[in-house]
């Protein structure tokens, strides 16, 4: 692929997802402040019908303690249907004959691997998981994570909206993102992927006689229908083992750029929406530092020739970059290469977009995280002019100070603690060959960084299904979930009960000086906390 | 009008010459930082307190690591750090796993890392010796009676102060209450004006309650004191100045969290970065992870934030100003609204002359001549501007010896004119020499209070005089009188006064309409008319203006290019309002505004989510101080506005609001500057500390070795070294406060990022750098 082909080929796919990401933003900041949909007499009439059976009294507002509840009953709910299914698959049908049920601890960990839309596996999907558990559970559960953080990004924005309209309700919001928001486009890309080549199908394998004239058997599946909503939800957790490097999920160059649109759109579509209810300035500026950001990463990545071993042919040095990159920074997790196979450089500027996680950051979280960046760059440099930060024309609270504060403290704490654990406890020893070294570091570092960051690409895989490695990191993809959601949802709470001002704020959070002053804090406090780590692990590569 | 009453009270005056290079730059902030520099600046006394042992007790026993660890965790961290590395200094056998250098390096770091804490404390101390050494000098302004005492049936004179509840002290009339209390014996009439608004006196005896601070209007009665001595505003102010009792306002308190946050953030990678670095069989060394992680932690802003917040309390002391909380300072700089009277903030609350404008048929010198008359006698500052108006337009007018020697007519509510009154004597038609000479003595007795070149002038023009109309008319009148007089009218009168009590003496023939046209006139460019009449005829207007005070339009100017709206509050009918609000500079009137209207107003502004900052005198500003966000009462107002506001103007100069908004403004953007510094020296620290850590075994770390210090033990002391030292070279800055230019936020957010942003970033590399190399030339 020569230098220009590159260009365009990065031009075309960032430019049309930014592009879609326009009519996607305003049709989401409909839904954010309930503004008439397409279909919307239809659709009114199937959600109500809903909301009445289930019992759910939409026109109820919830403060920020209701929705962190229902949200935690919701997705407690669905995380305990998985449990049960993967841990009693083969009882149950669609199960291929010998499969085996998954152990407590590594039921445990997928459970809270694909609720906390993680999505690390410690198991080869076409291998250990039947169809009824390819399709309802993990197709299920990879509808409902992503729409519970999509829903908490809903509340938190209308903590910022000028008219009070509180945070709104979680059953109403989980219930129209899934309906009319993931499920639409995840059944359109469905099909978009089947014709480019990916099968769907219900039968669980396929035998045919190779060349060699041996017979061989192909593993195949809904593979269309989970691809879509793997890449649209930031779930990442893939049918095969190897992920979007298997030519069912990810069949060419074409489905290859459609993947990373679809991981990229909602991420790319929040701060647009955001900037039709909060002001376009804001959100636009929000929207090219959180570009900035991906481009510095991209950057970084470019920096150093990956490949040409463990990657795939197919997509080469570029397109395996490209891809990944997208799909970590989106903290989507997939990957169409072996990481490994990725070079120092690149394997540092995933690593920044895990630690940031907000440049884009999966869907919904990752525009909340950069919204309490903005929040902590006001309070710091803030002072500066002479008044008390206000964010929004609201004063920024110790309150909210202090959650933040927990918020950025948290993620280095649940990724550095668990990483000294596993070599302190000799687990790391357990699972990889002789001694220790930069690299085996970097796939610790990765393995929970990539857990706490919620993102699911890892080094490891299946052999890190040991308990220890399972439990921990189970542990760590709960508290690096709803710890900030919970903390977001909260700073959202306090900021509903603020005063909204008619005045004009010290600092507007717009403009070419304020971009990069956010760009600058949130690589800076990055930088700060993991600089060290960065340097003895990948760098030392 | 400040004048004036700082003539009345010449220990003010003393202090304002001795603290102050002249009150005029006071309202220009870069100027009067400048002048404060030169008399009382913070280096000043910098030095002078290095000597006060008091300041260096203080700053050694705030090393006591409990205090620390409530008042200061960032440097509670640093002194834990300190006691690791000495015991490692003393006991180098500890550990030969994590201790690699040899024990001078440790005895080293350690002081430098108690160095580090002691500078921070000593920061602290000396803000809070500064602060003390301000309230002491505060006290004598602070308005104490002295009170009659009856001990063993004796009066003894003692001051307020010292009275405790239970003694007895004996009030005259005249006198001022000492403090609440009962009333013993005797029947007395007791003013409480000042403190209820009621005007008439109210009756006490026996068994009666009297408030502290009401006058005794008549008779005498004893009173027996029940109040605890009483809460004086200083002692109030006291708790404000020691760090650790004073209450910390919202924002200190966010920054502490996020300081605490930053801490724990770098203390967690300290930490797990000594087990990884481990596991990857790197030699680390305790002492060089301590480094790092004081290196990291904000130890700069951590150490001066109690000395940035006390300093507040020692500024405002230096404009006489007492806070009576640490939260309305704050308030001050997010004030975004300021509610000022129009009297004495924004104009000096007197009017002056300034044109003549005389009716059809007159000349502006005879209006002119005719007013000097009938303000002859007039000793207001109104009516000394009219006279003065005409001496520099040489409007003298003829007689003068007549009109001086003419009754005056008293200003009146009723009538409201004053002037002249011509009585009848023979004498006045023919004047000989000697009786001109007596006349020119009089003169010079009634004009007592101006200057003697005045009278020489007045002299000198008497003879250059013009022959006039009034010149004319005052002959006229002459004869007429004694023609009058035997009519029996022996009064001839020159007046001016409000329209209408003019035109009730004056002919019927006058023309109104033309009168109230040119009034009507003068009132749309918000001055005041007075009308001058000459017998019953009215010749013309004397145009009088509202003295806007010195400077007024700058400081508003600068006031609003931080953006902050100012509303002027007056009495005054629209127009005149409008137009005194243009040339000051004021963004929004409230004309014919009564008392009750200020609450009204500071309430609404609040409801849209404004900070208000107003300042009051009367008790019936009280409740307006009370729910302004910033209210500065003056001293010399009333008790009950004193109590209401958070900020005691002892000097009672209005304007002074302005000075606490900069102020406010100036500690919020100290502290964000510095906090930014802080943060951004973190990134050359890395890159001095990391290689150093780690370039033995990982050669590959060479290229982070931007900075090519000396060794690894250099590269760690020059960290420490520089982060140590910037403390008290900030020291200055943040007593003093950053430079604070009046201009939009944005500029000033720019500026302040270039400076302390960018600034912070490059320093570090150059001063440790530099450092390094004095390192190596001592240790080889």
């Amino acid at each position: 692929m020569t230098y220009v082909d590159t260009i365009i080929q990065t031009a075309v796919v960032l430019g049309g997802t930014l592009i879609l990401a326009v009519p996607f933003g305003l049709y989401m900041a409909r839904m954010i402040s309930y503004e008439i949909r397409p279909l919307e007499r239809t659709l009114a009439i199937v959600e109500n019908k809903f909301y009445k059976l289930v019992g759910i009294d939409s026109n109820r507002q919830m403060t920020w303690k209701e929705y962190l509840f229902a949200l935690l009953l919701v997705d407690g709910i669905v995380a305990a249907i998985f449990f049960i299914i993967v841990s009693t698959q083969n009882m149950l049908p669609l199960a291929t004959p010998g499969l085996e049920n998954f152990s407590i601890d590594l039921a445990f960990m997928q459970a809270s691997s694909f609720i906390t839309n993680t999505d690390l596996q410690h198991y080869i999907g076409d291998q250990q998981l039947s169809n009824l558990s390819q399709m309802v559970a993990i197709i299920f559960i990879m509808f409902v994570a992503p729409a519970s953080a999509i829903a908490v990004s809903f509340a938190f924005i209308r903590a910022f909206i000028r008219k009070n309209f509180g945070l709104g309700n979680f059953y109403v919001d989980f219930t129209r993102i899934i309906i009319t928001l993931l499920l639409p486009v995840a059944f359109i890309s469905s099909l978009l992927l089947m014709v480019l080549g990916a099968p769907q199908t219900l039968e669980s394998s396929l035998t045919v006689n190779t060349l060699e004239g041996n017979e061989q058997v192909i593993t195949t599946g809904p593979v269309a229908s989970l691809e879509s909503i793997k890449d649209l939800g930031s779930n990442g957790g893939g049918f095969f083992g190897s992920n979007s490097a298997h030519p069912y999920e990810n069949p060419n160059g074409l489905s290859n750029a459609y993947e990373i649109f679809l991981m990229l759109i909602i991420p790319l579509s929040l701060p647009i929406a955001y900037a039709k209810l909060v002001g376009k300035g804001r959100g636009v500026s929000l929207l090219i530092a959180i570009l900035i950001g991906f481009g510095i990463a991209f950057a970084i990545a470019l920096s150093q020739v990956s490949g040409p071993d463990l990657l795939e042919t197919r997509f080469g040095s570029f397109g395996s970059i490209f891809f990944n990159i997208a799909s970590i920074e989106s903290n989507t997790g997939s990957a169409n290469s072996a990481l490994a196979g990725m070079s120092p450089n690149a394997v540092i500027a995933l690593f920044l977009g895990m630690f940031v996680q907000a440049i884009p950051g999966a869907v919904g979280t990752g525009m909340m995280t950069m919204i309490i960046y903005v929040i902590l760059t006001l309070f710091i440099v803030g002072l500066m002019v002479g008044k008390t930060p206000e964010f929004m024309s609201m004063k920024i609270s110790p309150r909210d100070i202090k959650l933040s504060a927990i918020i950025f403290l948290v993620h280095p704490a649940i990724i550095l603690i668990p990483t000294v654990l596993a070599f302190v406890t000799e687990n790391v020893q357990a699972i990889t060959e002789g001694e220790i070294t930069p690299f085996t570091y970097t796939e610790v570092l990765y393995e929970f960084t990539s857990a706490a960051a919620n993102n699911g690409s890892d080094y490891f895989g299946a052999s890190a299904d040991t308990p220890f490695w399972n439990w921990s990191t189970g542990i760590v993809m709960l508290l690096g979930r709803f710890v900030p959601l919970g903390l977001m949802l909260a700073i959202a709470g306090s900021f509903t009960l603020k005063d909204r001002k008619e005045v004009i704020e010290p600092i507007k959070t717009q403009g070419p000086l304020f971009i990069s002053v956010l760009v600058v804090i949130t690589f800076l406090l990055t930088a700060l906390t993991f600089f060290p780590f960065i340097v003895i692990g990948p760098f030392s590569m | 009008m400040i004048k004036d009453f700082f003539k009345n009270n010449p220990v003010k005056r003393i202090l304002m010459t001795s603290e102050r290079n002249g009150s005029k730059n006071d309202n220009d902030t870069n100027k009067s930082n400048e002048s404060m520099t030169s008399t009382t600046s913070p280096s000043m006394l910098t030095y002078s307190m290095l000597t006060n042992r008091r300041v260096l007790i203080d700053s050694i026993t705030k090393l006591n690591p409990w205090y620390l660890a409530k008042q200061n965790p960032v440097m509670f961290t640093v002194e834990a750090g300190f006691f690791v590395v000495l015991a490692i200094a003393i006991f180098p056998n500890i550990s030969t796993e994590f201790v690699s250098q040899n024990q001078i390096f440790y005895i080293e770091a350690a002081i430098i890392l108690i160095l580090t804490v002691w500078f921070a404390t000593f920061s602290e101390a000396l803000s809070e010796g500064q602060a003390r050494a301000r309230v002491d000098s505060l006290r004598s302004l602070e308005k104490e009676v002295s009170a009659r005492k009856i001990v063993h049936g004796k009066e003894v004179t003692v001051t307020s102060t010292s009275l405790k509840p239970g003694d007895e002290v004996i009030v005259y009339s005249g006198e001022i209450i000492p403090r609440d209390g009962l009333v013993n014996e005797g029947k007395a009439f007791v003013d409480e004006s000042m403190m209820t608004g009621e005007s008439n006196p109210v009756f006490k005896e026996k068994g009666d309650h009297v408030i502290g601070g009401t006058k005794v209007a008549s008779d005498k009665m004893v009173i027996e004191i029940t109040a605890e001595a009483g809460r004086s505003f200083l002692d109030q102010m006291i708790s404000l100045t020691q760090n650790a009792t004073r209450p910390k306002t919202q924002n200190e308190i966010a920054l502490t969290i996020l300081l605490a946050g930053l801490s724990m953030i770098f203390i967690t990678v300290i930490g797990t970065l000594l087990f990884l670095a481990y596991s990857l069989s790197y030699a680390v060394d305790i002492a060089t992870l301590i480094a790092l992680l004081v290196a990291l932690m904000p130890t700069t802003i951590g150490g001066l934030l109690p000395a940035i917040g006390v300093s507040g309390i020692t500024r405002l002391g230096r404009d006489n100003i007492i806070a009576k909380s640490g939260k309305g300072i704050e308030a001050a700089g997010d004030c975004d609204v300021l509610i000022l009277d129009k009297t004495g903030t924004i104009t000096e609350g007197s009017r002056s002359a300034i044109a003549f404008v005389p009716m059809q048929g007159y000349t502006e010198e005879d209006v002119g001549q005719a007013a000097f008359a009938a303000s002859i006698h007039d000793t207001t500052h109104e009516g000394k501007s009219i006279v003065d108006l005409s001496e520099q337009k040489k409007f003298i007018p003829p007689l003068l010896e007549k009109i001086l020697a003419a009754r005056s007519i008293e200003f009146s509510a009723e009538t409201r004119v004053s002037g002249i009154e011509f009585v009848a004597s023979k004498k006045v038609a023919a004047l000989n020499k000697e009786e001109e000479e007596e006349f020119r003595e009089i003169a010079r007795t009634v004009v007592n209070g101006k200057a003697t070149d005045t009278i020489d002038r007045l002299e000198e023009d008497i003879d250059r005089a013009s022959r006039s109309k009034v010149h004319d008319m005052l002959l006229d009148l002459e004869k007429t009188k004694e023609s009058d007089e035997k009519e029996g009218k022996d009064q001839i009168r020159i007046l001016k006064g409000a329209i209408d009590g003019v035109l009730k003496s004056a002919h019927p023939g006058v023309n109104v309409a033309e009168l109230k046209w040119k009034a009507q006139e003068i009132g749309e460019n918000g001055e005041t008319p007075l009308a001058v009449s000459v017998g019953n005829k009215i010749i013309g207007l004397v145009v009088l203006k509202d003295n806007l005070k010195e400077n007024i339009r700058e400081n508003l100017n600068e006031v609003r290019s931080t953006g902050i709206t100012t509303v002027m509050i007056t009495g005054d009918n629209q127009l005149t309002a409008q137009v005194i609000a243009k040339e000051a500079g004021v963004d929004e009137i409230m004309a014919e505004a009564k008392p009750a209207d200020k609450l009204k107003r500071v309430v609404e502004e609040q409801e849209k989510g404004h900070i208000i900052g107003m300042m009051g005198d009367g008790t019936n500003d009280a409740p307006a101080l009370a729910k302004a966000d910033v209210g500065l009462a003056m001293n010399s107002g009333t008790a009950a506005a004193k109590e209401a506001a958070n900020m005691i103007d002892l000097d009672s100069d209005p304007s002074n609001i302005l000075k606490v908004v900069k102020l406010g403004k100036q500690l919020l953007i100290t502290r964000g500057a510095i906090t930014t510094f802080s943060i951004a020296n973190d990134v050359a620290k890395y890159f001095a500390i990391l290689p150093a850590m780690f370039i033995v075994e990982n050669p590959k770390l060479e290229a982070l070795n931007i900075m090519q210090l000396h060794s690894p033990e250099t590269a760690v002391l020059s960290t420490l070294i520089f982060n140590a030292i910037v403390i008290p070279a900030l020291i200055p800055l943040s007593l003093r406060g950053v430079k604070f230019k009046p201009e939009s936020p944005e500029k000033m957010f720019y500026r302040n990022m270039m400076i302390y942003g960018l600034g912070g970033l490059a320093l570090p590399f150059v001063a440790i750098k530099a450092i390094d190399m004095v390192l190596t030339v001592f240790m080889g």
